[in-house]
Order: structure tokens, then sequence, then C-alpha cells
């Protein structure tokens, strides 16, 4: 199983595009309920706006590209480093690689990082997150 | 602003089971253990748990309120307990450090018995 795991480190998925729309932005803000002016109107994103990159963009689940099992699956630590602007209309090209995987009290830690570049090919955004999955 | 101000707590109104479904529309997560209870149960969760990201969609709704999101440099987040339908999250945050750059800053969303569900560290550049 853990050699299994490590197995993982350096694997990548295929890269992504998103185009980030006004309307996403507005539905992302009313759903978590984060009604200021500027999200309403789509004007800039909210700081948890990536995440709707990475799941609309991607294509399906990195836990099933990975193999693990969703029903086990948690999600641990998650970071985001904001080096540029996302704007709405921006083309956000997303690549993912596991930069670490192991095992540690019975349960899986897979390391993804996830690089965000935008049209003009500068990098706006690093995410680093840690998936658990429970044995 | 020095460090040990604390911000104004953001009280938020109850997570709901639509809410969990609207979320996951939003974000394009459709992993049913956030909006499929029989689902959740088989998977041993005692019924639909919230999205970590929600949760920390929160701390970033407090983060917008204290400080223009434009200067948001960093923002991390440790996921310790789940959330249900139900609870009331608050959240609440304060100046931990500085550098020449940044004012370094901590935030906690909380439900109502103080059970901390994200534990967040983040970085505001000095305007």
């Amino acid at each position: 199983m853990a050699a299994q795991l490590e197995e993982k480190i350096g694997m990548k998925t295929e890269s992504y595009t998103f185009k980030v729309e006004k309307g996403k932005i507005k539905e992302l803000a009313l759903a978590i309920g984060d009604l200021k002016e500027e999200y309403l109107n789509g004007e800039c994103v909210l700081p948890t706006f990536p995440t709707v990159i990475e799941f609309w963009g991607g294509q399906g689940s990195f836990s099933n590209h990975l193999g693990l099992n969703v029903k086990k699956v948690l999600h641990g630590e998650q970071e985001y480093e904001y080096l540029g602007e996302i704007k709405p209309g921006d083309e956000i090209t997303v690549s993912a690689v596991v930069e670490d995987a192991y095992t540690k009290a019975k349960m899986n830690f897979v390391i993804l990082k996830k690089e965000f570049f935008n049209q003009h090919g500068e990098r706006v955004l690093i995410c680093r997150q840690t998936i658990i999955e429970r044995h | 602003m020095n460090v040990g101000y604390q911000f104004e707590p953001l009280q938020k109104e109850k997570v709901t089971h639509t809410q969990l479904v609207r979320y996951a529309g939003a974000s394009g997560d459709f992993n049913p253990i956030h909006t499929v209870v029989p689902f959740a149960e088989e998977a041993g969760l005692g019924g639909v748990i919230a999205h970590g990201m929600l949760i920390k969609g929160f701390v970033g709704e407090a983060i917008g309120n204290w400080f223009s999101v434009k200067d948001l440099a960093k923002f991390s987040s440790r996921f310790k307990a789940m959330t249900r339908p139900g609870e009331k999250i608050t959240v609440k945050g304060s100046v931990v450090g500085e550098s020449e750059h940044r004012w370094i800053c901590e935030a906690e969303a909380v439900n109502e018995d103080g059970e901390v569900k994200v534990k967040a560290l983040f970085e505001i550049k000095k305007g």
C-alpha cells in the first residue's frame, strides 16, 4: 500500500484552462453568503475562487485520477499564495503535480501543488493542498 | 493596526443542507459526502458534512471585511473538524506578527460550542 502510494510522487495531471466568468464569481459569493458588491457584480474574485477554477476547469476529480477512494477522502490542509491578480475574463491554466505522498497513523497523505498561470503566462497563484485518505 | 489587534468577529447564519447543495454547484465539488445523505452515511460520516472550502470561504469573507482582498498575499488553512448542517459558525481573527511588508494574521472558524473547524494563517501586504 505504502509503496504504491509513494509511486504517486511526481505524478502530473493534464493541465486545463478555465475562463473566469462574472456569473461564477457571483454564484460562489451567493453560496458562501459573502455579499460584497464587487463580487456580486463580478468585478473581483473572492479569496477562495481558485477552487472554482480547479473543479470546473479540471476533468473530473483528482482523487479519482490518483486512484483514491472518494468515500474515504478528506481535505486536510490548503494554502493559497497570491502572486498576481485573477481578474474576470482571464483564462487561467492550471497544472498540478503530486509533491509528496506518505502513510501516517493509518491514513494516506497526498500533497498536491497546483500552479495557476493567466493568458499572459504570468504565474498568479500557487495552491498546495493535503488530501487525506482514511484506510 | 498593531500586533495583538483583534478583528471584529464575523457571525454567519446556520449552515443548511441547501447551502451545501448550492456550494457544490458553485464550486464544482460534487463529492456526494457533502450532498447525498445515504452516501455520507455509508461513508461512515453519519450524514452530510460541509465542504471544508465553504468554511474556508467564511474565513475569506471575514478577511475581506477586515482588509482589502487585493492585499491578501497568502492564506493557508487547516481543516480541524467537520461541519454539519445546523451548525452556526463564527470567524474570529487577530494580528499575530508583522514583517517589513506584511501583517501576519490568524483566524479561526468555530461553532457555538467553540469547536474549531478551520484554523487559518494569512498574510496581508502593508499599504
